[in-house]
């Protein structure tokens, strides 16, 4: 048996193409993976524990920078805005999604071409979405000013140069950015729902809004994780959207962590700091992130 | 005034006839099949009943009250779904309750429903779980379990087997005749499968196209079809149709049967009025497979049956009995023989006839000469 495999050499190639070829295939990618997640979180992370200033230095200088992280008012005011704006951004997108696909479900004319619109923000860049935004809030040139065209000229909206809600602002734009993206999640999660499902139900008694409430909403809970996950992600890392919006003020009012970490690691010279911040980030996104997966993981296994 | 009457209900949407003039009644108590191939419109009529679709013209009467215009919960029924319909994020004691709950039924009358059902479908230890968990007949049960928590005057099922494996629908068919003979609740049951029709009606209506082609009992649609389609469709290896030219002898229907070698004349009943029209012309006679058998396996009530000979073609042994396929006037025609009695392919075999089960159609319009 194993002389007449030895006898065929096309035979053991063909074996041996079987084995290499997938983990060649596989290897760039993985490898792409390696370097550009890892190896680069390692970096960091190596270069949050040295006085790293313009350029990176390699020696050991402890926890120095994350002391002067957290000794930092910035760094505060930063996380604060990251919590309401992450907040308020993935609670109305979820809702307001979830709002847009349970009224398109209810089989309605034209139900394609007002998907497609609702979707297409996605299609924009945040840079875009920021820009444009920019204007539309800008009180010389956008809502305010039409509004005040129009003869109403008692009207005010002045948020994105107003401090105490600029950072609404940036909800705001987030939200339309985003939301007709949920929605698409949501409408998936719904066309899944068994049509006897509702009839069960409807013979059971249960109006409309009782069916979703109670049972339709509640089988979405996956949807409603996945959900969350992008968003949180968007959350977390969000730099071009308040860049192009407000480039982080007026003053400090909408600096998020991540406009922290760039400036400091790239415009200030404080290479060290900003890979604190950046470590901060990582740990602050598996915070969130890693309970809900470790319970959903759970829960699948359970049954 | 019956349990459940239609009366000359239509169906369409523009031009297309879904239903086109359907007229049924049954009493209290019947367990009511519409059973026919997919498209012929049965389960549209069941979701009429239930208000789930519009009725385009006629009337639906539940007990004495004419539910056309009332919705689903207003109607006092019960469905049981082909995707059985439980709630997802329920556990099974929810998914009964449900109901109850938004009919505003007291806790502890609730409670003490979803016991009784548990005990009758014997569901208990399966309360809490989520119907994820639960197999195929598990899930089938709780289904029924939540229909049955209402107590309502009309149960409806929608081909609620055709989910399950072959040996679990045998299985769960004889619980739901058991439950029917047990409660005695009126019910009507959608399904495509003739057996399942044969084994659970009181009352059969076999539908085509829109249309009820036959509505009896399952007896006399399995004797007596009123045309080939339902002669066709109940009973299963199928009716043999064999094309022949009527004749008449000393007041009886006489036909040929041709097997190849030799033209053999079978006497069949005293010929009636209506097929004595159809003498000297091309009927198709319809026999069962079990009517014609071997000598042995034979029996008659007349005592004159017909014997024939004929050449075995192919035979498909079931167990108990063997399928035997001969060709009589050029049509293949199968015959269920004792296995001993079977013969092998090209051997020539002896078969009787049971005259008196024979029926003769008319071939264009497909009717039942009686």
């Amino acid at each position: 048996m194993t002389a007449s495999r030895q006898g065929a050499p096309g035979f053991s190639l063909s074996r041996l193409a079987d084995v290499i070829l997938p983990k060649l295939v596989l290897a760039p990618t993985v490898l792409a993976c390696l370097v550009g997640f890892y190896v680069f979180i390692g970096w960091t992370a190596w270069l949050s524990f040295t006085e790293s200033r313009l350029l990176p230095r390699y020696e050991w200088a402890g926890f120095v920078q994350y002391v002067e992280l957290f000794g930092n008012e910035r760094w505060w005011g930063a996380m604060q805005n990251l919590g309401i704006f992450g907040g308020l951004f993935i609670l109305v997108s979820l809702a307001l999604g979830l709002l847009m696909a349970v009224l398109l479900d209810q089989k309605i004319r034209f139900e394609g071409a007002i998907r497609t619109l609702y979707l297409y923000p996605m299609a924009l860049s945040f840079i875009v979405t920021g820009t444009a935004w920019k204007w539309i809030l800008n009180p010389g040139l956008g809502l305010e000013k039409m509004a005040h065209d129009w003869g109403f000229t008692g009207v005010t909206f002045d948020w994105i140069i107003n401090p105490d809600f600029a950072i609404y602002t940036v909800v705001i734009a987030g939200v339309w950015q985003s939301s007709g993206f949920v929605m698409a999640l949501f409408l998936a999660g719904l066309r899944g729902v068994d049509d006897s499902i509702i009839k069960a139900a409807q013979m059971d008694g249960a109006s409309l809004p009782t069916i979703y409430t109670r049972i339709i909403i509640p089988s979405l809970r996956p949807v409603f994780l996945s959900a969350f996950m992008i968003l949180a992600h968007i959350a977390v890392k969000s730099f071009d959207l308040v860049m192009a919006l407000t480039g982080g003020g007026p003053g400090f009012a909408t600096d998020l962590p991540s406009i922290f970490m760039y400036q400091h690691g790239f415009t200030r010279g404080q290479l060290g700091l900003g890979a604190a911040s950046a470590m901060m980030m990582l740990f602050t996104a598996c915070a969130v992130v890693m309970p809900l997966l470790y319970s959903e993981l759970r829960r699948e296994r359970r049954g | 005034m019956g349990a459940l009457s239609i009366r000359n209900v239509k169906k369409s949407f523009g031009n297309t006839h879904i239903l086109k003039g359907i007229d049924l009644e049954i009493e209290k108590g019947q367990f009511l099949i519409l059973v026919g191939p997919s498209g012929c419109g049965k389960s549209t009529l069941l979701n009429m009943i239930a208000g789930l679709d519009d009725i385009t013209s006629g009337e639906i009467a539940i007990g004495d009250r004419v539910v056309n215009k009332l919705s689903p919960k207003d109607r006092d029924i019960a469905m049981v779904f082909q995707s059985y319909a439980l709630y997802p994020n329920m556990t099974v004691r929810k998914n009964i309750a449900f109901g109850l709950d938004i009919r505003k039924v007291p806790k502890p009358e609730q409670e003490e429903i979803i016991a009784r059902v548990a005990k009758t479908l014997q569901i208990e230890h399966l309360l809490d779980r989520k119907p994820m968990q639960l197999s195929g007949g598990q899930r089938q049960r709780v289904a029924m379990g939540r229909a049955l928590a209402r107590n309502p005057t009309l149960f409806l099922f929608d081909e609620p087997l055709s989910n399950l494996d072959a040996k679990l629908r045998v299985e769960m068919r004889s619980e739901i005749k058991l439950l029917h003979q047990r409660l005695g609740t009126t019910i009507v049951y959608v399904t495509h499968d003739q057996i399942e029709a044969m084994t659970l009606g009181d009352r059969i209506a076999v539908m085509k196209d829109g249309e009820v082609r036959q509505f009896g009992s399952p007896q006399q649609i399995y004797d007596a079809p009123a045309d080939l389609y339902v002669a066709g469709f109940i009973g299963s290896p199928s009716m043999n149709f064999i094309p022949v030219q009527l004749r008449e002898e000393d007041g009886h229907a006489v036909v040929e049967l041709d097997n190849g070698r030799a033209v053999q004349k079978v006497r069949l009943s005293p010929i009636s009025d209506s097929q004595r029209a159809f003498v000297g012309k091309q009927v198709v006679l319809g026999i069962r497979p079990e009517q014609l058998t071997d000598p042995e396996s034979a029996h008659s009530e007349h005592g004159n049956l017909q014997t024939l000979q004929a050449t075995v073609a192919i035979t498909e042994p079931t167990g108990p009995d063997t399928l035997v396929t001969v060709t009589f006037n050029g049509i293949k025609t199968v015959a269920r023989c004792h296995p001993r009695a079977a013969g092998a392919p090209g051997q020539q075999v002896e078969l009787t006839l049971d005259p008196t089960k024979a029926l003769l159609f008319d071939p264009t319009s497909e009717k039942r000469l009686a």
